[in-house]
């Protein structure tokens, strides 16, 4: 664990992973989410993983924040036809 | 039962499952020690079978019955959604509105497009010289295609993406994998051996049928989340509830 | 550690540390050119680490984090439209930084490639990365008109 290179990824996935579960809101957190994808396939790297790296990227760069954001939009979408419609 | 007797339940439970973790975590290998008993032998094994890439020797080869359930779990996740988000009775379906996409963005969509599909492809067709596969490549692939989506509008997707043909191409590679998979029973020695001859060390065609359960990986995984993005799409995008106008 | 693993450290604890600390806090608008900066100083980092541990298989992860890395900012361009519209993000000058490190990474890493087949991916990575970033940024700020179903 003497490498600073392995500290300062899995002290980034620390920070990523804390904040992804203490936002609240599904956008904002799909957006963290997305970061912490990012800095997961880091991590990877640094441990000379580079298939699950490669995995996490195709996944979680834009396959995952699609999926959520869609979702969101989804449940967002009647409640905003009634705001328009008031 | 109680609230009280569940929480009691639950907190020896988890005081049970941290002891045994940590007990575990003591009997650990070091990090980054030099003692790596499984990972010589896998290696030793992958280069007997021409793989240069070990991981891909693992998954299509050592341990292709694991990769077989780990497809079926997509597979049937995917068959899971497309049931749950179907078209119900009091639901219909109301046609998209274009989107006005800047200029600059069209265009890089429209030209990412073609290269993240020959990406896809170049990992797929990789997977056993360097890092990537099957899966890797097949979700870039999927992925690109919604480059459409993205930079023109639902309707440019909805007509390079006929859902219908997707699924069945999905069904198809699923059982290209079996396939492969009883072809090693009856032509060698077991389900899923590597049967074929191994080929030159280094080159596209070496490994045996270690290209092959990749390429039905690659397809299976693209094929399959293609599906379970249009299913997603037309949720949000197209069906809406009786009443809503 | 070689100079290629310690520009990656410092890229990583400065650059994407930053960008965790901006996606995490503050409104909507800075945390959506925080996703954006974070691919696009992640991939400078990757192509770093490839050249360090002298593994050119590994520029494979820079090329994929520079194709899906704007493809993510555009999700959230294009779904996100109604929230951006109101309070859009400017802020070309951090981009343009930001992309300008990119080039010189590229550069760099290119240079110690030398002519070889290597070469013309590291370039592919490069444009992809810059053009990307670029294109993400503006598809952020107004990229979108939004209409209300599409």
């Amino acid at each position: 664990m003497d490498d600073p290179l392995i500290v300062v990824a899995l002290l980034l996935v620390a920070g990523s992973a804390t904040a992804a579960v203490a936002v609240r809101d599904p956008a904002r957190q799909a957006l963290v989410l997305a970061v912490l994808g990012t800095v997961l396939a880091v991590l990877f790297t640094v441990l000379q993983a580079p298939d699950v790296a490669l995995s996490q990227l195709a996944v979680g760069s834009a396959l995952t924040p699609l999926l959520i954001m869609l979702s969101v939009r989804k449940v967002r979408r009647p409640k905003r036809r009634e705001e328009t419609e008031r | 039962m109680t609230r009280r007797v569940r929480l009691l339940v639950m907190a020896v439970g988890g005081t049970g499952l941290a002891a045994l973790l940590v007990a575990a975590c003591f009997d650990l290998p070091r990090f980054g020690g030099d003692q790596h008993p499984y990972g010589d032998r896998v290696v030793r094994a992958s280069l007997a079978r021409h793989t240069a890439n070990t991981i891909a020797s693992v998954n299509f080869d050592q341990r292709a019955f694991d990769t077989l359930g780990e497809m079926s779990i997509l597979f049937a996740s995917v068959l899971g959604t497309v049931v749950l988000l179907r078209q119900t009775r009091d639901e219909h379906r109301a046609a998209p509105e274009p989107e006005q996409v800047a200029l600059p963005v069209r265009r890089y969509a429209l030209l990412v497009l073609p290269v993240a599909v020959l990406t896809g492809l170049y990992v797929i067709a990789h997977g056993q010289l360097s890092p990537g596969g099957g899966f890797q490549g097949g979700v870039v692939v999927a992925t690109a295609l919604h480059l459409l989506y993205l930079g023109a509008d639902y309707r440019a997707l909805e007509r390079i993406r006929p859902v219908g043909s997707y699924e069945v191409a999905d069904a198809l590679a699923a059982s290209a994998y079996l396939v492969l998979g009883l072809a090693g029973l009856v032509a060698g020695t077991a389900f899923l051996a590597d049967f074929l001859p191994y080929g030159t060390f280094n080159t596209l065609s070496s490994g045996g049928t270690v290209p092959l359960l990749n390429a039905a990986i690659g397809m299976e995984v693209a094929c399959a989340v293609v599906v379970l993005l249009a299913n997603f799409l037309d949720q949000a995008v197209e069906i809406e509830k009786e009443g809503e106008t | 550690m070689n100079g290629w693993t310690v520009a990656a450290t410092a890229a990583l604890a400065v650059g994407v540390g930053a960008t965790v600390w901006g996606v995490a806090t503050g409104p909507l608008r800075r945390r959506v050119v925080a996703q954006n900066l974070s691919t696009s100083l992640a991939c400078p980092a990757l192509l770093l680490l490839s050249e360090g541990y002298d593994r050119p298989s590994y520029v494979d992860l820079a090329l994929l984090l520079a194709l899906l890395g704007p493809v993510g900012t555009l999700v959230f361009a294009r779904l996100l439209v109604e929230d951006l519209a109101a309070d859009p993000p400017r802020t070309w000058g951090l981009t343009y930084a930001v992309a300008a490190f990119g080039a010189a990474v590229v550069i760099a890493v290119c240079v110690a490639a030398g002519p070889s087949r290597a070469l013309v991916k590291l370039l592919v990575v490069g444009a992809l990365l810059i053009g990307g970033n670029l294109t993400a940024s503006r598809a952020l700020s107004g990229g979108f008109a939004g209409s209300r179903r599409g």
